[in-house]
């Protein structure tokens, strides 16, 4: 099989390169950072929306480098390893470069990179207290959003962190399903606005909230005929990162509130967080009247919690929701997805990860996913020079 | 209705009043805008305070905190985007953080050594550099030990080009900056042989300390560190591990089992009972303890401390 070669491979090369050198000196054109995670799994059963099928199977496996390129230029590049149904597929998730010297609290970005809206979003998979996204997360951005773009980002120099961001992208991952094709798209499909605030109480704990926009010009849905059996068959089959439920407008809102004694994270801490996703402006305009949903929006959210009690040891506790609305011909079906998740992980040091999870599944109508417990075994190691996580 | 609108005047007066306060403040802070200094550590922060008394100073850590796992956390985005001057004891001890918050506070001025970012152990020659280092070895520092600040000839060093930096930032002050270092440098100098006279019975003790937190401490006072709690940097100690140490202690030749203020204290306490050893915990900066507000009064608790259990 391919997927072994490949993750040989790639061990091999992060190790050549990162061996006896790599904390020695700085990033680098000639010495940059160069990191890869390994992710591999056993799960018992299938989740709606995610990638990971059932049985062993390899998560995402990364290889990220990166270095200040001058004075004014930062650079990365995360490449991502797949199998789907036995093929290997490499994708670039990662190709930006940054700006590191733009005046007065400005900065952009340029290329390929993961959204800032939201909380999760801009954080790396690998990161995560849960083996999958939320569901909102995966039907709404498809897991996670990134996207060829630009961004341009303004710190204020206030005490009290606040940040404003303005995205724009292609939205490709993000359009409406048109299975006629004959839809007139935006080549920019997708603007971002996001704000988020931020700051500490005490020396024991910290928090951030935020709120987002998306405007996607892609994103409502036109209606056709025949359209049940293709979607089924889309979904059973959709490995890219495509979001199923879509609209023009989506709204969210996010925070995450963090604790630790003294503020000392390594021998304990605490992180609570939640989103909400509201998408509207999905139903076709040409749909008749007394076609139209019960519901005009989909929404979901999430509330998460992950208690680190000792360095070694942590646990999560995740519950999540999606209603949406789903377009079978000429009439939508309200859907119902509910999750709740336990994890429990082991970390031999900063490192490496391996993560016991229970979840329990209950859908009403969801993509023909009945309910569920499922377990998962997984480990995420990483290796080499490791870029720092974010808050 | 006279009750209310009195009620309104008075709120009105008062939202006025602090309004005002609020204003006359910042100011304040603009009038004396000298330097803006963010130091990551606390004993970074008090050599500022020291060189540079009329800066704005932020600490983005206290002595109760490990400064390898600090969160790269909105409030210290805020202060970094703020800053003139950034003050870290580098050697990659903040390699987990700093890069992070460099990168999201978007301030272009403290990014480079050239500029406002300086790091305390380029001044100077590192102890326990190693040339080859993979991670099975734990977490180590290939640019050598970063706890620099209990080495009081290299940590003057570092107040020299600590001042250099400040007057490169801000040459206006320079004589200010000068005559600060001159000041700090000379209660220093006098304080070296009045530390090692009173530490003059601690020389040749050996004691098993936490992680290598205290190296250029017991570099200076003439202590050996025979064993450490953590089996490789950065792993919490392991009860196979703290057995090992419990033999080792049971030589009889160990003066007592120390952790500094952010250390867990379990293991140490496990084994001090074991081994009937006293365990003492050190603060790691100042503000680690209530005797340590400064830097000078760091190193009298410190040996205080060490000498208590003489």
């Amino acid at each position: 099989m391919t997927v072994v070669n490949n993750r040989i491979s790639l061990v091999a090369l992060a190790c050549a390169f990162v061996s006896p050198t790599l904390l020695a000196e700085d990033s680098s054109l000639t010495n940059p950072s160069i990191s890869a995670v390994l992710n591999g799994y056993y799960q018992t059963g299938e989740r709606p929306l995610a990638e990971s099928p059932d049985g062993f199977g390899l998560g995402e496996t990364e290889l990220a480098i990166s270095a200040n390129i001058d004075d004014m230029f930062y650079g990365k590049v995360t490449g991502v390893v797949e199998i789907h149904d036995g093929e290997t597929e490499l994708n670039l998730e990662e190709a930006f470069i940054q700006t590191l010297a733009m005046p007065a609290g400005f900065s952009m970005r340029g290329g390929r990179f993961l959204s800032d809206i939201g909380y999760l979003n801009n954080q790396h998979l690998h990161t995560d207290a849960f083996t999958d996204r939320p569901i909102a997360y995966r039907a709404f951005l498809g897991g996670h959003y990134f996207d060829d773009g630009v961004r341009l980002n303004y710190v204020a120099p206030t005490d009290l962190y606040w940040t404003l961001g303005l995205e724009a992208f292609k939205g490709d991952s993000l359009r409406a399903a048109d299975i006629d094709a004959d839809r007139e798209v935006k080549n920019v499909g997708v603007y971002t606005f996001y704000t988020k605030i931020g700051g500490d109480i005490g020396d024991n704990s910290s928090w951030q909230a935020g709120l987002s926009y998306l405007r996607n010009e892609n994103g409502q849905l036109s209606a056709h005929e025949d359209h049940e059996d293709e979607t089924v068959e889309e979904h059973a089959h959709d490995h890219s990162h495509a979001a199923s439920y879509t609209g023009k407008n989506t709204y969210g809102a996010d925070f995450v509130y963090k604790w630790a004694p003294n503020g000392n994270y390594k021998y304990q801490n605490l992180t609570l967080s939640g989103e909400y996703f509201r998408v509207s402006d999905f139903v076709p305009s040409e749909l008749a009247l007394e076609d139209a949903p019960s519901k005009d929006y989909h929404q979901g959210w999430y509330l998460s919690s992950v208690y680190q009690f000792t360095p070694n040891w942590s646990a999560g506790l995740r519950y999540g929701q999606v209603d949406t609305q789903e377009l079978h011909d000429e009439h939508f079906d309200a859907q119902k997805l509910k999750e709740a998740e336990f994890s429990l992980a082991w970390h031999s040091s900063h490192f490496s990860t391996v993560r016991f999870q229970y979840t329990r599944q209950e859908g009403k109508n969801f993509d023909g996913i009945e309910d569920d417990n499922i377990f998962t075994v997984q480990y995420i190691m990483s290796l080499g020079a490791h870029g720092a996580h974010q808050f | 209705m006279r009750i209310n609108s009195n009620l309104f005047a008075k709120s009105l007066r008062n939202l006025l009043k602090s309004a005002f306060v609020v204003l006359s403040f910042s100011c304040a802070g603009f009038a004396h805008a000298e330097l803006n200094v963010f130091a990551c550590e606390p004993e970074y922060a008090a050599l500022a305070k020291e060189l540079a008394p009329n800066a704005e100073i932020y600490t983005a850590t206290t002595a109760l905190q490990d400064p390898h796992q600090v969160q790269a956390r909105p409030s210290l985005i805020a202060k970094m985007r703020q800053a003139d001057l950034v003050v870290c004891a580098g050697a990659d001890l903040e390699i987990g953080w700093l890069p992070m918050l460099q990168m999201k506070s978007a301030n272009a001025n403290v990014r480079s050594t050239d500029k406002g970012l300086f790091f305390a152990a380029d001044q100077i020659d590192t102890l326990d550099k190693i040339d080859n280092v993979d991670r099975s070895m734990g977490d180590v520092h290939a640019k050598g030990n970063p706890h620099i600040h209990f080495d009081p000839v290299r940590f003057l060093n570092v107040a020299k080009a600590l001042s250099a930096k400040m007057v490169q930032l801000d040459p206006s002050s320079a004589e200010t900056y000068q005559q600060s270092l001159a000041d700090f440098t000379q209660k220093w100098e006098a304080a070296i042989p009045r530390w090692q006279e009173q530490a003059q019975g601690l020389k040749g003790k050996k004691v098993i300390a936490y992680h290598t937190s205290f190296r250029y401490l017991f570099n200076f006072l003439g202590i050996e560190q025979v064993a450490d709690l953590e089996p490789k940097p950065g792993l919490a100690p392991t009860s196979a591990h703290l057995a090992m140490l419990l033999s080792r202690a049971e030589q009889g030749d160990i003066l007592a089992v120390i952790v500094a203020s952010y250390q867990d204290e379990r293991g140490a306490k496990w084994l001090g009972e074991k081994a009937n050893l006293p365990v003492l915990t050190l603060p790691m900066s100042v503000g680690g303890n209530d005797a340590s507000p400064d830097l000078f009064s760091l190193y009298d608790s410190v040996i205080a401390l060490l000498n208590g259990v003489k």
